[in-house]
């Protein structure tokens, strides 16, 4: 499978980037991290748009092409790279109408998207006459991811797309770009300092923090552990699912997650909308048994994989339903009376929590 | 009576110097806008030069440099049969200096406002540097080039002291509104030299006048 391999070392003025990851050659990968840990100076330089005469080391390669090399004094121009980029403050060309803009791209990379058909999906039809100054904040982020896609990108970079945007048009953005992902499988590269969107939108995670790469991986596996993510909540694990019932006077919804059912509270969705739950572990609770007749809604059958002790009085158990992970926090005592070991058979129990999407 | 000569080199004069004006000004100003060249400044004060210079000044050296003598002058006298001094050729070469900051100026001020983010995102799409340039920056500094045509032109037509130095007054060839009129008040024909004073008022506003509109026009979309 494709990948994209980043090695780059550059001066920052106040501190040193120095980074160095391969990420998947699919789905969303998001750089996280405070503001001004050089997130966006990766992006940058992904993009060619960075001052080579600081740079130390580069080494980039997208699916087997060298794009950087420094030490073979290969560096492609900007345009020569087939990298999109969305800038947070989306760029649109001023003088140009919404149509002009998004064909700008288009005609220069020969696309073999369908441009009626991206446009039909972002939903900006009525707005091909009209110019950039006459559109709302999230219109011009919309135009602007458009005109990205339609200049035939394999990679899509966006840098905090969302972050200069009400709260009302950022919960409006970003169904398309999860639709980017899913539909067009365009692998995107997404920066962010917002946890809410990082644990809605990304497949992978890479963690940085004063230029350093400090943690990177599955978000299933980073959620558990790092606390840059999980932050006050402690461990915290993300369940995958797919709306089946929805019960509109109780506000509740029926989500299918690995065959099993699981009932959150909500109602803005619909049937067969994929759904992230996001789920602290302190709120999970084990049993042999499932429980009858308890306030709890969810108690499903799960399979426990490992335990770790964290030596305040806690085992941190993780177990599997499927493929999918769960973590809860049990004191010794409880894992002792339950008889916790690899490969048992048991019950997690949790309240039904809020979905991230 | 009113002679056409004098308005018809003046016109002549006035737009073959700003047509070379833009020919040499815009790639100057494009460099100007961005570079980060330690000669940059340098290069900028001697634009700005004719804007604090007297206009006797700066003919004076002219006038030096274009005689049969002088650098300029002696090269030409290789190509061309014809001396440079009091002839059309070197007031052309003095007015191209004379008036390069207004056309200069307002041009680099016009590329740095379009500034690098929006080249950036057209090098994203896959334009190369001219391909951004003619396709991007161009249309976005049309304002700039209103003020930079306008100005160059309207300088020219205005220049006195540069040409006196270096044209001469030869009728039909060199000789120029602004230097008719001095010689008709010197001679205190002020019927004559109210003519053409009025003419060029009247012209040099209808010429802003109409720049001012066409620049807010511009400014609704820009």
């Amino acid at each position: 499978m494709s990948s994209i391999k980043i090695a780059y070392k550059t001066s920052l003025g106040k501190f040193d980037l120095d980074v160095e990851f391969e990420i998947p050659g699919k789905g969303i990968s998001v750089l996280f991290g405070p503001s001004g840990s050089g997130k966006s100076s990766v992006l940058n330089h992904l993009a060619g748009l960075d001052d080579q005469s600081k740079t130390q080391y580069s080494k980039l390669e997208l699916n087997d092409v060298v794009y950087d090399d420094l030490e073979n004094n290969i560096k492609l121009n900007p345009w020569q790279r087939k990298i999109a980029y969305v800038f947070q403050d989306n760029r649109l060309f001023p003088n140009m109408t919404v149509q002009r803009n998004i064909y700008f791209g288009h005609k220069r990379r020969q696309s073999t998207l369908d441009v009626n058909e991206v446009v039909e999906k972002f939903k900006i039809k009525d707005l091909l006459d009209r110019y950039p100054d006459q559109l709302s904040g999230g219109q011009k982020q919309r135009v602007s991811m458009v005109r990205a896609l339609l200049s035939n990108p394999e990679l899509l970079i966006m840098d905090e797309p969302l972050a200069a945007l009400d709260y009302q048009s950022r919960e409006e953005l970003l169904p398309y770009i999860e639709c980017i992902h899913k539909e067009l499988t365009i692998p995107i590269i997404y920066v962010s300092h917002d946890i809410k969107e990082v644990l809605r939108l990304a497949d992978y995670i890479v963690v940085m923090n004063q230029g350093k790469v400090i943690d990177k991986g599955e978000l299933a596996e980073l959620c558990i552990n790092q606390p840059l993510l999980t932050q006050a909540e402690g461990a915290s694990f993300i369940l995958q699912g797919e709306v089946e019932k929805i019960f509109s006077e109780e506000m509740l919804l029926q989500i299918n997650c690995e065959n099993q059912s699981i009932y959150i509270t909500g109602k803005d969705a619909d049937p067969g909308d994929a759904l992230r739950i996001l789920i602290h572990a302190k709120d999970v609770s084990l049993c042999l048994s499932p429980a009858g007749d308890s306030s709890i809604l969810n108690c499903i059958p799960v399979v426990v994989d490992s335990i770790k002790d964290k030596s305040n009085g806690k085992y941190e158990v993780i177990a599997k339903l499927g493929e999918q992970l769960i973590v809860s926090m049990i004191s010794y005592r409880s894992a002792k009376a339950l008889g916790l070991e690899k490969g048992k058979s048991i019950f997690a129990q949790f309240k039904a929590t809020a979905m991230i999407k | 009576m009113m002679e056409m000569a004098p308005i018809l080199v003046t016109l002549k004069l006035a737009s073959i110097t700003t047509g070379i004006l833009l020919l040499l000004g815009t790639p100057l100003a494009w460099w100007l806008s961005q570079t980060k060249n330690k000669f940059k400044t340098t290069l900028e004060s001697v634009v700005a030069l004719p804007l604090v210079l007297p206009p006797t000044v700066l003919g004076f050296y002219l006038l030096m440099a274009l005689s049969p003598n002088g650098f300029v002058g002696s090269m030409w006298a290789y190509v061309s049969d014809s001396p440079l001094s009091f002839s059309f050729t070197g007031l052309v070469i003095g007015s191209v200096i004379y008036s390069m900051p207004f056309v200069v100026q307002p041009l680099q001020a016009s590329f740095e406002m379009v500034g690098k983010p929006i080249q950036q995102a057209a090098y994203s799409l896959g334009a190369n540097r001219f391909d951004t340039f003619k396709n991007v920056v161009l249309p976005l500094s049309m304002r700039g080039f209103l003020v930079a045509i306008t100005l160059g032109f309207a300088h020219t037509v205005g220049e006195f002291g540069v040409v006196l130095m270096i044209g001469g007054n030869i009728p039909e060839v060199t000789q120029v509104l602004s230097i008719v009129i001095y010689d008709h008040v010197e001679v205190l024909e002020y019927q004559q030299a109210h003519a053409y004073s009025a003419g060029l008022l009247a012209f040099s506003f209808i010429v802003l006048f109409i720049t001012y509109s066409l620049n807010k026009k511009l400014m609704v979309r820009l």
